[in-house]
């Protein structure tokens, strides 16, 4: 259960794929500081994501 | 066909979209009440040399520099300093050109083509920039900045917050490299323009650190994480974005901002 915990929460917040791979990027949201995950494709693709919590829009 | 079109990156603005500018009315000479009135030719010959004269004075209180009053969405947004002082830098200036990432940030378009950003979104990603940086050590922040014009700013920017700047060429490898004598393990990286910094950009991703990027109305947010919606290409632009983010970070860290903005305008 746990490790299914970690790949749920180690998902794209784009697209919910799971995060493999270096070229993926995980920071804090910049608004209120939640972890957001993005995946390689959605940052090439210029995806906008959405902060879970604060619902902050980026890029 | 119609959808096509409709999805096509459009360099030009559509004509719905541009706002009409108020436009310099015919003056009283033109106005038609003069003609209405034949009774005597010398009399209107008079009306109208006195309302030639009363018109004469008129273009000439338009001729000072006059700054864009229309910046904005949000007319009551509480900015870091006073819109005057934004405009008068250009910080608002886009390009002729547009992207579709970037359309979001662009308020209007000028008459002379030129897109025009919502300052309101400048001032509030710079906000947002300084809490998303003041996550991190000083020393694992990156500045690059291979225009000539965000060179002094972006190492003032570096010099104030104590981050690290790679101004000029970024060397391939200074991200990637660990044989390379200048090799770094930035946590972050903040580039002026993702188009001349594509180097930084690029090494970024390949080791996945997150991608702070100044962006102008023709660049698009390509492996970018967090978009600083500005004129990158002017100095004082890119002087006065540079110097209240550095502010705003210091402020996060409970540091008094020492620097002026005359600290962050090199004599380029």
């Amino acid at each position: 259960m746990s490790t299914t915990d970690d790949q749920q929460a180690r998902s794209c917040v784009s697209c919910g794929i799971n995060i493999a791979g270096t070229n993926a990027a995980a920071f804090k949201c910049p608004d209120c500081g939640a972890q957001i995950y993005r995946c390689a494709k959605c940052r090439k693709q210029s995806n906008l994501y959405e902060c879970p919590d604060c619902e902050f829009t980026g890029p | 066909m119609t959808d096509d079109n409709a999805s096509q990156e459009g360099l030009d603005a559509a004509e719905d979209e541009i706002d009409e500018e108020p436009a310099e009315g015919p003056g009283p000479a033109a106005d038609p009440e003069e003609d209405v009135e034949p009774a005597d030719e010398q009399s209107v010959d008079a009306e109208a040399a006195e309302a030639e004269a009363d018109a004469e004075p008129e273009p000439e209180e338009d001729t000072g520099p006059t700054l864009d009053d229309d910046v904005m969405s949000d007319e009551e947004a509480d900015l870091l300093i006073p819109v005057e002082d934004y405009l008068g830098a250009g910080v608002h200036i886009g390009t002729q050109q547009k992207t579709n990432d970037m359309e979001r940030f662009i308020h209007r378009v000028r008459t002379d083509g030129l897109y025009v950003l919502d300052v309101s979104k400048t001032d509030g990603r710079i906000r947002t920039a300084a809490d998303f940086l003041s996550n991190y050590d000083p020393e694992q922040i990156l500045v690059t900045s291979s225009r000539q014009y965000g060179r002094f700013p972006a190492e003032k920017f570096a010099e104030a917050v104590g981050a690290r700047a790679r101004t000029g060429r970024f060397i391939p490898g200074t991200l990637t490299n660990p044989k390379y004598d200048g090799y770094i393990e930035p946590d972050v990286v903040v580039v002026t323009d993702p188009i001349g910094d594509a180097q930084a950009v690029k090494e970024a991703i390949t080791v996945g650190i997150p991608v702070i990027a100044m962006c102008d109305s023709n660049n698009q947010v390509s492996n970018v994480d967090l978009v600083v919606p500005t004129n990158n290409k002017g100095r004082k632009a890119l002087s006065v974005v540079y110097w209240l983010l550095a502010n705003e970070v210091l402020d996060r860290r409970g540091a008094e901002p020492s620097y002026s903005l005359e600290d962050f305008e090199s004599g380029v």
